[in-house]
C-alpha cells in the first residue's frame, strides 16, 4: 500500500524500493532484525490469542480500559512490558497518556491552533519537516500528506504553548505518534506528555536553556557511576560526559536514530511507567556493552555509544535488563541535590512554579491518583487543568487572526501555501 | 585541541551555524564524500573524525557537529571550549542565518580559545538564484574579524575539502621537533582545558 504511494507520486523513485514492516525504506542489503523477527515469532496463534486479551481488556473504543486498569494494575503494567500489539498501539497509547481525555475535552481546539493561528516558529518547523524521518515512506514525499500532518500538529503545539514553540527533536516525538493516530490524537498526546497529564511534563526539555535535559544528564552521569562505576571511570578518563551520547535519548525519548521496533516497545512503557524508563534503557545499553567499551578510546568510544550493536538492541533481552535495573530512588535524590545546586537560578524552578500555581488553583485531582501519590516531588496535570489552556487561547483567537491576515510578503508566502494546504486537510479530515 | 605528535597532529573543531545551514551536510560530504537532499535534522551533536595530509604533516580532525536551533545553545560551549577551529556555517539563501554566524564569531571571540582558526562557511552556493548573502559582504565582514572565509556547497562538494584544508595549514604547530618553544606550551594548556571541560 505504502509502495503505492511512491508511485503515484512524480517525484518518488522510479521503482519501488522496499520497506520493512514499519514503513522505512530499507537500506541495501540489509539484514534487518525484521527478517529474523519474523522467521523466530512464527507462533502467530499465540500472536492473535494476545490480540484478543487486549481487545477484552480495552473494550470497544476503549470504554473498558479504565476499568480494566483500576482492577488489575499489575496486570496492565506486566502486558505493556511485553509490547503492545502494533493494530492497537495508537488507541492504548492514547488511553494511558491521558490525550483521549484531552480530546474530548477540547472539541474544536486543535482546527483552530492549526488554521487561525500563526507561529513564530513556522519557518524553523518548515525548514525541518524533510528532514524528519527522511528515510521513512510517510514522511519521504515532498508537501505529501505525511510531512503536511507533521507540520500542522508541531505548528499547533508552537501556537499552543509559545514559551516552548517549536524545538528541533519535538518532530521525531510527533512522528512517531503520527505513524499511530491521526494528527489531532497526535496533538493532544503531545500535550499530555508535555504538559504532564499523567506523569512528570515534559516541557523542561524544550524549555529556553534545556533545564530538563540538563537535569537529566546530570541524574544520568551519577547514575552511571554508581550504577557502572569501572564505566564511570573510563568515561571521566576519556572525558566524555553523557551530553555527548545521551541528549537526545532524553529530547527524543529514542525516537531519533534508533531501530523503530526498539523505540516502539519502549515508547510502550515510558507512555505507562514514565521517563524512568529511559534513564533505565539508557544504563541497561551501556551495561550490556560495558566489557567493551572500557576498552576503548575516546573516538571508538563516541562512536560504539551511537551505533549499538543490533544484538544488544533486540527489545526482548535489553527490556528485561531495564526493568532489572532499580532506580527510583537513587533517581529522586539525584533530583534534589541537582536542584540544591542549580535550582535556585535555573528557567527549570521558574517552569515548575508555574505548573504549581496551576495546580493550586485547580487541585491535584489526577486520573490516575494512586500513582499521583507515589510520585510525591513531581507535578502532576490532570487534564482538567490543561484544559484551562483553552480559555485563554480563544480570547487572543480574533486578535491574532487579525495579525495572521496581515501577513504577506515573501516570507509568508509559503507558510500561507501550507496554510491554505491545511486548511484543506483539515475540512477533509473534519468530514471523514 | 590541537596536539602534536611527531608529525601528526590532532585538531578539535566544531561546527557551529542555523539550522539547516548544512553543516551536517558539510561534514558528511568532508568525512564520507556524501550528500543527502534531505539530513535528518542533529539532535544534540554528533562526532565524526578525519585525516588529512598537508604538505609533509597529517592533521587529524576531530570533528563536534552540533544542533543549529538557538534553544540548543546551552549545549553549545561544551563543544567549541578548547576547539582547535570552528567552521561557522551559514546559508547564502538565506540572511537570518548569517546573522546567527555573526552571534557565533561574537561569542566564539569572548568565549572560545583565543588562538582558534575560525571559518566562515557560506554553504549551499549552488543556489545562486535564490542568494541573498552577497559573497562580499561575507569576505569583509570575515576580513574585519580575522576569520577566512570560502563559500561551499556540500551538495556539489565545492570547497569543502578545500575549507578543511585552509584549517589544517593554518592550525598553529611545532616550527620543528629541536624547537619546541611557544607553540608546544600552548597545547599543553589546550589539553588541559579539554579535561577540565569534563565537569561542566
Amino acid at each position: 500500500m505504502e509502495k503505492k504511494k511512491i508511485d503515484e507520486d512524480g517525484s518518488g523513485p522510479s521503482s519501488p524500493k522496499p520497506v520493512d514492516r514499519f514503513g522505512f525504506i530499507k537500506p541495501e542489503s540489509s539484514n534487518s532484525p525484521d527478517n529474523l523477527k519474523r522467521s523466530k515469532s512464527s507462533g502467530s496463534e499465540r500472536e492473535k490469542r494476545r490480540v484478543q486479551k487486549w481487545r477484552k481488556m480495552i473494550g470497544v473504543g476503549g470504554s473498558d480500559w479504565k476499568h480494566y486498569v483500576r482492577r488489575k494494575p499489575l496486570v496492565v503494567k506486566r502486558r505493556i512490558r511485553k509490547g503492545i500489539p502494533d493494530c492497537l498501539r495508537g488507541l492504548v497509547w492514547q488511553l494511558i497518556s491521558g490525550s483521549r481525555d484531552l480530546l474530548l475535552m477540547n472539541p474544536g481546539v486543535y482546527e483552530q491552533l492549526v488554521i487561525y493561528e500563526t507561529s513564530a516558529s513556522e519557518l524553523d518547523i518548515i525548514r525541518d519537516i524533510s528532514r524528519t524521518f527522511p528515510s521513512h515512506v510517510f514522511f519521504q514525499q515532498r508537501h505529501g500528506p505525511g510531512q503536511r500532518s507533521l507540520y500542522n500538529v508541531l505548528k499547533a503545539y508552537s501556537v499552543y504553548d509559545r514559551d516552548v514553540g517549536y524545538v528541533q527533536g519535538m518532530g521525531f516525538i510527533a512522528g512517531l505518534l503520527l505513524l499511530y493516530m491521526s494528527e489531532e490524537d497526535a496533538f493532544w498526546l503531545l500535550v499530555a506528555l508535555l504538559k504532564g497529564a499523567v506523569h512528570a511534563p515534559m516541557e523542561g526539555l524544550y524549555l529556553s536553556g534545556l533545564p530538563l535535559v540538563q537535569q537529566y544528564l546530570f541524574q544520568f552521569d551519577l547514575l552511571v557511576k554508581e550504577y557502572l562505576p569501572k564505566l564511570g571511570e573510563h568515561f571521566s578518563q576519556e572525558v566524555i560526559n553523557p551530553s555527548m551520547y545521551a541528549s537526545q535519548w532524553f529530547i527524543t525519548v529514542f525516537s531519533y536514530s534508533f531501530p523503530f521496533h526498539l523505540a516502539l516497545r519502549i515508547w510502550d512503557v515510558f507512555l505507562y511507567e514514565g521517563v524512568k524508563v529511559v534513564f533505565r534503557v539508557g544504563l541497561a545499553l551501556l551495561k550490556s556493552c560495558h566489557d567493551d567499551l572500557v576498552k576503548l578510546p575516546f573516538e571508538k568510544l563516541i562512536h560504539a555509544l551511537r551505533n549499538f550493536p543490533e544484538e544488544v538492541m533486540d527489545p526482548d533481552t535489553l527490556l528485561p535488563l531495564a526493568y532489572s535495573i532499580k532506580i527510583s530512588k537513587p533517581l529522586e535524590e539525584l533530583k534534589l541535590e541537582y536542584e540544591k545546586v542549580h535550582g535556585k537560578e535555573g528557567q527549570s524552578i521558574i517552569a515548575r512554579g508555574k505548573q504549581k500555581q496551576v495546580l493550586e488553583r485547580n487541585g491535584s485531582s489526577s486520573r490516575n491518583s494512586k500513582r499521583a501519590e507515589k510520585q510525591k516531588g513531581e507535578s502532576i496535570k490532570s487534564p482538567e487543568t490543561i484544559l484551562l489552556k483553552k480559555v485563554s487561547l480563544r480570547r487572543h483567537f480574533s486578535h491574532r487572526k487579525a495579525e495572521h491576515d496581515k501577513l504577506d510578503g515573501p516570507v509568508a508566502q509559503p507558510v500561507q501555501e501550507l496554510k491554505r494546504r491545511d486548511s484543506q486537510l483539515m475540512s477533509r479530515h473534519a468530514t471523514s | 585541541m590541537a596536539t602534536i605528535g611527531h608529525n601528526n597532529l590532532n585538531a578539535k573543531l566544531v561546527l557551529l551555524g542555523d539550522m539547516g545551514a548544512g553543516k551536517s551536510s558539510v561534514v558528511l560530504r568532508f568525512v564520507k564524500g556524501q550528500f543527502l537532499e534531505f539530513q535528518e535534522s542533529t539532535i544534540g551533536a554528533a562526532f565524526f573524525s578525519q585525516t588529512l595530509a598537508v604538505n609533509d604533516a597529517t592533521v587529524k580532525f576531530e570533528i563536534w557537529d552540533t544542533a543549529g536551533q538557538e534553544r540548543y545553545h546551552s549545549l553549545a560551549p561544551m563543544y567549541y571550549r578548547g576547539a582547535a577551529a570552528a567552521i561557522i556555517v551559514y546559508d547564502i539563501t538565506t540572511q537570518e542565518s548569517f546573522s546567527r554566524a555573526k552571534k557565533w564569531v561574537q561569542e566564539l571571540q569572548k568565549q572560545g580559545n583565543p588562538n582558534m582558526v575560525m571559518a566562515l562557511a557560506g554553504n549551499k552556493a549552488d543556489l545562486e538564484e535564490k542568494r541573498v548573502v552577497l559573497a562580499e559582504e561575507a569576505r569583509t565582514y570575515a576580513e574585519e574579524n580575522g576569520l577566512f572565509f570560502m563559500e561551499t556547497s556540500a551538495k556539489t562538494a565545492k570547497n569543502v575539502n578545500e575549507i578543511f584544508y585552509e584549517i589544517a595549514k593554518k592550525l598553529p604547530r611545532a616550527q620543528a621537533p629541536q624547537n619546541p618553544a611557544g607553540m608546544v606550551l600552548v597545547d599543553r594548556q589546550g589539553d588541559a582545558a579539554r579535561a577540565s571541560s569534563c565537569c561542566s
